[in-house]
């Protein structure tokens, strides 16, 4: 039987599932080989029954972290899907004021109606098997990661930082452009996408196993920024992450 | 510089074999046999390797286990750890693989012969030494005194038990097996590290050559036995691993300071090791 | 085989004929890219820059590709494989020395015991026209490793004499290509002049320099296994892999299988890897033998100084500056690893 595949969304753009749907021709080889049960994006099926499921978006709210934890239960795989599910993500902006304060900025007098906490990673609330990083993720590595999950192999994420996929694209390093780079600690496999489009890294994919926070820092300081500039950047994708505080 | 070549003689290129019977070792490892689609022989001497392909999933490097001495296939136990060795634990009798190789230096045979040898299996070690065990035992006359000692951490982790009790029985070789621990009563052997059981053997270290094989922190302990029981540093041998991807000197991946396993190894000489700050 | 002499107009003309003619394959040359050069496929001779200083990438890059797919297989019950080899003729302009050194480090790593062939059906159809750097980049030491010239490698060596280039004939296959497509004259008296004289000033260009002879190296680390430097330089290593992936005595390779989703078959390529990244020693087991950014900087020096000449008669390192121009935390050049552990003794 084919492994019945679902997407379930939180708090995010949604840009990871409509990545996803940008898959092209291989949306046609992805749904001959596994039967997507739930995409709300892409369909109205619903179903109570699947092996694999995909998360997009943090947990922002208690009502949430009680959802995923429900999914948890009933999937097999449950996978991480984007920076959002992976790391809190842009959300995880939200958690340097006070959460009242973030409600009536949002919502003004409606405030009351609602409720929030602060973001963080599904990690903190469930055991997530496989994290598939970045913002939005890198669609080969979805499709990779599927074609583990069918073949038995394991999947391994990318351990290099995104310079090594930068070198491999013949980059001008976006440092000699005089632009400021999380390349060097942050971890690859979406083989320097913004870089070769003439941007720099922001670190979306979270950092590699082991970065050399202090170098970074130093080197940072180096093109005349401060210890404030070097964290705001971290913070941006990585808020909720120990790395950046 | 110009090499004629033809993409048949791709460094990557494998040939398919079929698994023609499984058997499981333990609850972590298997052996596997094996024979050519092209009714060939591997052709290999102890101690070299091959380098298995599960299509889909990759390659890896495994030490062929079976003698030489016996023809028509060859045998790979395996040890499930990484995403080749797990899939191929899932084949089944009739599946196909590719291998290439074999690859590597081999236990040094010439030397060997006319000599006492000593064999130091710890755990899996004893997969790549099974292969130079056999093939002494059955040229058993060109040979002198043979002890094997097999240690490993628990009864449980015993490997081949139908051959180490062969082993046990046999008059052309002293064999001498230990167990790191024991919890229950279930075993009435020796228990103890490796290295507890050298007091127990005797040997001549002038013509005596220790081949020892077993995991990195063994060697170090082995090693210290050996040489306190008087042995050159040119008469202990030992096999090391690392990660050989491509078995021809090419990738750089098993490299031990200069020296490429693949190429020089994994077969090596303790007075080799100890120039070699990397090896253990 | 006689030396020759080409204006710069004609080797323009030179080039867009080889381009028209495809008499030698694909045309690659130096091109800008950003305010940096690197090594294209040439539409006209106009994009050709021979006065550069270093390519973003060494033209290894043409005989052993970034990634290259090396099997395509069925698989399931019966499953196929076949080589995927791909052939290729070209011609190269505009190689520095240093980087041709570079390539006969590779076709020794290449050829050997097990020569391969995804190297060498490329290699053996490119037609390498050198030009000697004038202007090397400020991070290069090619002067003091013996590596700003070369006698051997090329097809064709172009030196910047002035209004023309001396053209130093390597082989009759360049010859050949000259006679038939270029108009080429004999040297003169004082042209060879010119050619050395030029070569000479161009070694004084050089900022770093080796504080030894590049024999001397091998001993010099034999000696120096514990040295601190290996320790304090790697201390700031981000293990991003920029020296090892710019390098073009880099020869390492990775081997991944990728199956489509149809599960019907796949293909394995290769990718480059180097010793500086971190899983690089890791073995299937979880074991890594080169754990610690300090062993694989040390490991990385080893191999540029003392591994690769032992083995291969070739230096592991020709002083292109291209390690050092990439690395972020300035720690990546030979020569100045080298020069402190002598320093320091």
């Amino acid at each position: 039987m084919k492994p019945r595949v679902a997407f379930f969304d939180f708090t995010g753009c949604e840009g990871c599932q409509l990545e996803v749907l940008n898959f092209n021709l291989e949306i046609v080889d992805l749904i001959g080989a596994v039967d997507i049960v739930e995409f709300r994006e892409a369909s109205s099926d619903h179903s109570e029954e699947y092996d694999i499921a995909f998360i997009e978006g943090s947990q922002t709210t208690q009502k949430d972290v009680e959802r995923v934890q429900k999914i948890r239960e009933k999937a097999g795989i449950l996978v991480a899907l984007g920076a959002c599910s992976c790391t809190g993500g842009v959300n995880a902006l939200k958690n340097r004021f006070p959460m009242e304060e973030n409600l009536k900025v949002v919502y003004g007098d409606a405030a009351k109606y609602y409720t929030t906490i602060p973001t963080r990673p599904t990690s903190a609330y469930v055991k997530v098997d496989v994290h598939l990083h970045g913002c939005p993720p890198n669609r080969n590595e979805v499709i990779s990661l599927v074609k583990c999950l069918l073949t038995g192999k394991k999947f391994e994420l990318c351990h290099n930082p995104v310079c090594v996929e930068c070198k491999l694209a013949e980059n001008v390093c976006a440092f000699e452009r005089g632009e400021f780079c999380l390349g060097p600690v942050t971890r690859g496999g979406c083989n320097a996408v913004c870089v070769t489009a003439g941007r720099k890294c922001w670190g979306c994919r979270a950092p590699v196993d082991e970065p050399n926070i202090n170098s970074e820092k130093e080197l940072l300081a180096k093109y005349g920024l401060t210890v404030d500039d070097v964290l705001n950047q971290f913070k941006l994708f990585n808020g909720a992450l120990e790395v950046s505080k | 510089m110009v090499m004629q070549l033809t993409p048949k003689q791709s460094i990557h290129l494998p040939r398919i074999a079929t698994v023609a019977r499984v058997d499981t070792l333990s609850n972590r490892e298997k052996v596997f046999e094996f024979r050519f689609d092209d009714g060939k022989e591997l052709g290999q001497k102890p101690g070299q390797f091959v380098e298995l392909s599960i299509f889909g999933v990759g390659e890896a490097p495994i030490s062929v286990t079976s003698s030489p001495t016996q023809k028509g296939y060859f045998e790979l136990a395996v040890r499930a750890t990484g995403g080749v060795t797990n899939k191929l634990h899932t084949l089944e009798k009739g599946a196909k693989v590719g291998i290439r190789g074999p690859f590597g230096n081999g236990f040094p045979i010439e030397t060997l012969k006319g000599k006492d040898i000593l064999f130091v299996a710890g755990g899996i070690g004893l997969f790549p030494l099974r292969s130079l065990i056999n093939y002494v035992l059955d040229n058993r006359k060109d040979f002198g005194e043979v002890t094997t000692l097999f240690g490993c951490r628990s009864p449980l982790e015993r490997l081949f038990i139908g051959q180490l009790e062969e082993w046990n029985t046999c008059k052309d070789m002293s064999f001498l097996e230990t167990v790191d621990t024991c919890q229950d009563d279930s075993w009435k052997g020796n228990v103890g590290v490796i290295t507890t059981l050298f007091p127990k053997v005797h040997f001549n270290p002038v013509k005596t050559y220790a081949i020892v094989v077993g995991p990195p922190i063994m060697y170090r302990f082995v090693i210290a036995e050996c040489i306190k029981k008087g042995l050159a540093d040119d008469h202990i041998i030992m096999s090391l691993e690392r990660r050989m991807k491509c078995g021809v000197g090419k990738c750089g991946h098993c490299q031990i300071n200069g020296l490429y396993v693949c190429q020089e190894g994994p077969v090596f000489t303790y007075a080799q090791v100890k120039s070699l700050k990397e090896a253990v | 085989m006689q030396n020759q002499v080409i204006s710069k107009k004609d080797l323009a003309g030179f080039v867009d004929e080889l381009i028209k003619s495809k008499a030698a394959g694909e045309v690659i040359g130096i091109k800008t890219q950003g305010n940096k050069f690197n090594f294209g496929s040439l539409k006209s001779a106009a994009e050709l820059r021979l006065d550069y200083d270093i390519s973003l990438l060494p033209p290894k890059k043409y005989f052993f590709p970034q990634t290259e797919t090396v099997l395509k297989y069925e698989a399931g019950a019966n499953p196929r494989v076949e080589p995927v080899v791909e052939e290729k003729s070209m011609c190269i302009i505009g190689v520095h020395p240093f980087d041709i050194r570079g390539i006969l480090l590779f076709d020794a790593v290449y050829g050997g015991n097990n020569p391969d062939p995804n190297y060498f059906l490329k290699r053996n159809n490119t037609v390498i026209i050198g030009v000697d750097c004038l202007k090397p980049n400020p991070k290069a030491f090619a002067a003091s490793m013996g590596t700003a010239a070369t006698d051997e490698g090329f097809d064709l060596m172009l030196t910047d004499i002035g209004d023309s280039y001396f053209v130093t004939v390597g082989t009759t296959k360049g010859e050949n290509l000259l006679k038939k497509h270029a108009k080429a004259k004999d040297a003169k008296g004082g042209d060879l002049e010119k050619r050395d004289k030029a070569r000479n000033d161009a070694l004084k260009n050089y900022k770093v320099s080796l504080k030894m002879k590049p024999e001397e190296i091998p001993a010099l680390l034999d000696a120096n296994w514990e040295s601190k430097v290996f320790h304090d330089k790697s201390e700031t290593c981000f293990s991003c892999g920029s020296c090892v992936m710019v390098c073009p005595t880099c020869v390492c390779f990775d081997v991944q299988d990728d199956m489509a989703l149809s599960l019907k078959g796949g293909e394995r390529y290769r990718r480059w890897d180097g010793c500086m990244l971190t899983e690089f020693a890791k073995v299937a087991s979880g074991e890594n033998f080169r754990e610690h950014k300090e062993q694989r900087f040390r490991h990385r020096m080893y191999r540029k100084g003392k591994y690769l000449v032992e083995r291969y008669k070739y230096l592991g390192c020709v002083g292109c500056g291209r390690c050092a121009t990439h690395c972020l935390a300035e720690i990546a050049s030979p020569a100045e690893t080298f020069n402190l552990i002598k320093e320091a003794k």
